[in-house]
């Protein structure tokens, strides 16, 4: 795993940590967000927000079911942001 | 710049809980300013016990955010207007987050909210400003979200009765 990938990993866990107010330390790359990390609806929404809002990028709403955990977040962003896989 | 009736063309929401008098200032897509004047006839002062101290007339924090909340759903509905779009579906508030309150306001006080745009997702509005008294700031809004959904996905109340129907149709 490249460095950039594992900044973006850890930069995007840090959203996600602060939107669903728990330690990033609790968010694993397959950590559920909805089962594990009692996500709804909204707080998915406010990732997205987030995300876009950071990194500059738009990326569809069709694209939230995809956005389960940290590691499928970051496949999403990744293809709308046109980072390396 | 908008008056009371150009506001309810605008937003679903009819007294009393239409919560904004006037638009002051408006930027598509970036900010409004709206006052909210408080009056002692509002309904959340009647039935009170008779006299209460001082602070029992503070205007309640929740309907403040509302105030606030209904002026970031009149920047978002003019500014997808402006545009030539609408925004379908029944206004929901959805969230406040990151509000620090540094004071009360009272009958008499005029509130005038200052409201940015801060992200738009979809039907997802995310607004952030300040509302203020004059010089004096009453609060700092970190975060607050007002969305709009299809009334079909939304549980479904009974019939509003009529002097319910603002609350019930736009509670944003």
């Amino acid at each position: 795993m490249t460095t950039a990938i594992q900044q973006h990993l850890d930069e995007i866990r840090e959203i996600a940590a602060e939107v669903l107010e728990i330690e990033p330390e609790e968010i694993t790359e397959t950590s559920s967000f909805a089962e594990e990390h009692e996500a709804d609806s909204l707080r998915a929404i406010e990732i997205l927000a987030r995300i876009e809002k950071k990194y500059n990028v738009e990326i569809p709403q069709a694209e939230l079911p995809k956005m389960v955990n940290l590691r499928a977040v970051y496949d999403v962003v990744a293809q709308h942001a046109g980072w390396a896989a | 710049m908008l008056e009371l009736p150009d506001i309810m063309r605008i937003l679903p929401h009819r007294p009393p809980i239409l919560l904004v008098d006037r638009v002051l200032e408006f930027v598509p897509g970036e900010r409004i300013v709206t006052t909210k004047t408080i009056s002692a006839s509002e309904p959340c002062y009647s039935g009170l016990a008779d006299p209460l101290p001082d602070a029992g007339y503070a205007y309640p924090t929740s309907l403040l955010i509302e105030s606030f909340g209904q002026s970031g759903a009149l920047l978002w509905l003019c500014s997808a207007r402006h545009r030539g779009e609408s925004v379908e579906g029944t206004l929901i508030f959805a969230q406040a987050k990151e509000c620090v309150f540094d004071g009360r306001a009272y009958p008499g006080d005029v509130l005038r909210h200052e409201v940015r745009m801060d992200h738009l997702v979809g039907s997802n509005a995310f607004m952030t400003g300040e509302t203020w008294i004059g010089d004096r700031r009453l609060a700092t809004m970190g975060s607050v979200l007002a969305v709009a959904r299809d009334s079909a996905e939304l549980p479904q109340a009974q019939q509003p009765e009529p002097a319910t129907r603002g609350l019930r149709e736009g509670a944003t």
